[in-house]
């Protein structure tokens, strides 16, 4: 990787972790909802310095313009109160630590090991290439995805709908 | 460090401080929000090797697509559980709902 772009994978990495931390760790919903949506916007970033653009701004849409959306109008929606850690953090919450440390070693472990044959420069085709993928090779998963979108769509308005008395 | 292996490492890194946030926390909402963070880390490891696959070119970006058309869906079913259950209880706590308990 060239000079500049190692600096901008070394800030964008930084906000990602720092605010994926602050998600975990905040106690008010709301601030964990920002340090979220601070997070895809860093995703975003790193999609770019991978020259997935397409990708990108998909991410700004779906994440950070509806996603993000959703999750703020939920926590509204439903109330929560202050008070004493316990009532954020579970009981289990520190023996997740050393569980989930441990499993992402070994799994850097792993991924500094193995042997990739991949390439030094990028390979990602362009907007129209991926849109030919996904509309010949990938067309009945596309089509799949599209019907699961719909189901949930239905199942989200009946689950969330007020029940008639 | 090879580039490859540095996008992985931070894919692996917020993989599993979103798993450790659906681990610790108890609020529904931020175990989804939690959810949501994994699927990004995942989304970085399928763009990076699409990016650095001398072969599989463009692949990886098609299936970032399918995972984020069903992160949306995901994330719609999760809240309007949680609405739904705060409805039912006043409480969004997941030790509260334990009536499924064998």
């Amino acid at each position: 990787m060239p000079e500049s772009q190692q600096t901008a994978f070394i800030l964008l990495s930084i906000l990602i972790l720092t605010s994926a931390f602050c998600v975990v760790l905040f106690r008010n919903l709301i601030y964990s909802a920002l340090s979220m949506i601070g997070c895809f916007l860093g995703v975003a970033g790193i999609f770019i310095l991978l020259h997935a653009e397409l990708v990108a701004a998909a991410q700004v849409l779906i994440y950070v313009g509806a996603i993000s959306v959703l999750v703020i109008f939920a926590i509204m929606l439903t109330g929560h109160r202050a008070g004493d850690l316990r009532l954020f953090f579970h009981k289990q919450a520190w023996v997740a630590v050393p569980i989930c440390a441990v499993a992402g070693i070994a799994l850097m472990v792993v991924m500094a090991t193995a042997n990739y044959n991949a390439t030094k420069d990028a390979q990602n085709p362009s907007d129209d290439a991926i849109a030919s993928l996904l509309f010949n090779e990938y067309a009945f998963p596309f089509e799949l995805v599209s019907l699961a979108l719909l189901v949930a769509m239905v199942g989200a308005v009946i689950l969330a709908m007020k029940e008639k008395k | 460090m090879t580039p490859l292996q540095q996008y992985l490492a931070l894919s692996i890194a917020l993989f599993f401080i979103g798993s450790w946030g659906v681990l610790a926390r108890r609020n529904i909402i931020l175990i989804v929000m939690c959810v949501e963070l994994m699927l990004n880390a995942i989304n970085i490891a399928l763009v990076a090797f699409s990016n650095y696959s001398p072969t599989g070119a463009g692949r990886g970006e098609v299936f970032v697509f399918f995972v984020f058309a069903l992160a949306a869906a995901e994330a719609a079913i999760g809240l309007a559980i949680a609405i739904a259950m705060y409805r039912l209880k006043e409480r969004l706590s997941i030790g509260d709902f334990d009536e499924m308990k064998g």
